[in-house]
């Protein structure tokens, strides 16, 4: 499908769900109660079979106190792309996990759960992943500071 | 070679004739040192990919140095060669292989990433800002990368370095060479004459003015003003 009739084909999908324009790519932001209910359709449709996670990655919206969670899918049977986003409150970062979807999530959501501390609810194995265990708060959030860190200011 | 380095000094300073001896021990040894120096790649970034890779093959050959017998084992070598940024967690892993080496131990740190911590250096929360901070550096060869004719350059002060080094009495202390030479048609009175042009206009002073300009001078005005306005 090409972008306008795969946007148009989830919003069907899931109602509540609307697209983004500035994208290159189709995408479609989605709230975080639909999210699972969604990305399970995604997969098991045959009109979709989004059977790939390429990337799940975050985005820190400091004024608007969110982070934005975005999700990157790709179908090898049909060969399109999807881009899905969902924003959670700053302040309590829960979110359900897709690792029971896609088994890959384990790996990108202990990722994302060391540099932006975002919890996802239901993963098995919630570790830090790349930096060390005792590490002291999470440092892509746009507040982190660190005693050894070198500021730069313009 | 641990009797020649630890007993022999010991023995032959009392021996007629003995420093003598010591002195041209010392000057072999540094020769088959230099010219044997087994490395340990430690590359951690993109440097090892472009310059150390480009100076093992053949177009740029390491063997013509004497460098050429690379291990993968730090016990085995004598020369590290870092190649990269090095973060906090590496640290502690290149700390312990550094400890590993063979003794004596030489470091080359390659690129601006492992001399300073380069484009990395600022609002970065994971870099060490230098891997000298870490371990003893011998040889800095800047460059982002560096090509492989600079590394050779590192590559040929680190000989230079360790021929007119060390001696067997004193085992670790290291002479660096100095290898400053005045660039091509310049010669050292015209740098006399350009530092004294440059000193007497600096201490040529208009008196009245440089007190104007000092911070307290301001201050001082102040407090005359207002102590004249009270006797009045």
């Amino acid at each position: 499908m090409d972008r306008e009739n795969l946007e148009k084909a989830v919003i069907n999908l899931e109602p509540k769900a609307c697209g983004c324009a500035k994208t290159d790519r189709a995408a479609v932001e989605v709230p975080v109660e639909k999210l699972i209910e969604l990305m399970r359709r995604l997969k098991s449709d045959d009109k979709f079979a989004f059977n790939m996670l390429l990337d799940h990655t975050a985005v820190d919206r400091i004024a608007e106190g969110k982070f934005e969670l975005v999700y990157n899918l790709y179908s090898i049977v049909h060969g399109h792309y999807l881009m899905i986003s969902c924003s959670i409150d700053r302040n309590k970062p829960v979110v359900p996990t897709v690792s029971g979807i896609w088994p890959i999530a384990h790996w990108q959501e202990r990722e994302v759960f060391d540099l932006f501390g975002v919890l996802y609810d239901g993963h098995t194995d919630l570790r830090r992943l790349f930096l060390e265990d005792d590490w002291n708060g999470f440092p892509l959030r746009k507040d982190y500071s660190d005693p050894d860190m070198l500021t730069f200011e313009t | 070679m641990g009797l020649i380095t630890d007993k022999l000094p010991g023995y032959l300073e009392h021996v007629p004739g003995g420093s003598i001896l010591i002195t041209s021990i010392d000057a072999i040894m540094n020769h088959s040192r230099a010219n044997s120096l087994w490395p340990l790649a430690f590359g951690t970034k993109c440097c090892a990919i472009e310059m150390l890779m480009a100076t093992g093959a053949p177009h740029q050959d390491t063997s013509r140095f004497g460098t050429e017998v690379a291990r993968q084992t730090p016990r085995q070598a004598d020369m590290m060669i870092i190649a990269g940024a090095i973060v906090k967690k590496m640290a502690l892993r290149m700390r312990l292989l550094y400890e590993q080496m063979a003794e004596p131990r030489y470091v080359i740190a390659t690129g601006s990433c492992a001399i300073s911590g380069g484009p990395f250096m600022y609002n970065s929360y994971t870099i060490v800002r230098g891997a000298d901070e870490i371990v003893p550096v011998d040889v800095y060869v800047p460059g982002c990368p560096p090509r492989p004719e600079a590394f050779f350059w590192g590559l040929l002060t680190l000989q230079k370095m360790i021929k007119q080094g060390e001696s067997i009495r004193h085992p670790d202390i290291r002479k660096k060479p100095v290898l400053a030479r005045l660039p091509h048609g310049i010669k050292s009175e015209d740098i006399h004459r350009q530092i004294r042009e440059l000193l007497e206009q600096e201490n040529c002073v208009d008196v009245v003015k440089e007190a104007r300009r000092k911070i307290w001078a301001a201050k001082v005005d102040e407090w005359i003003e207002k102590t004249s306005k009270k006797q009045s």
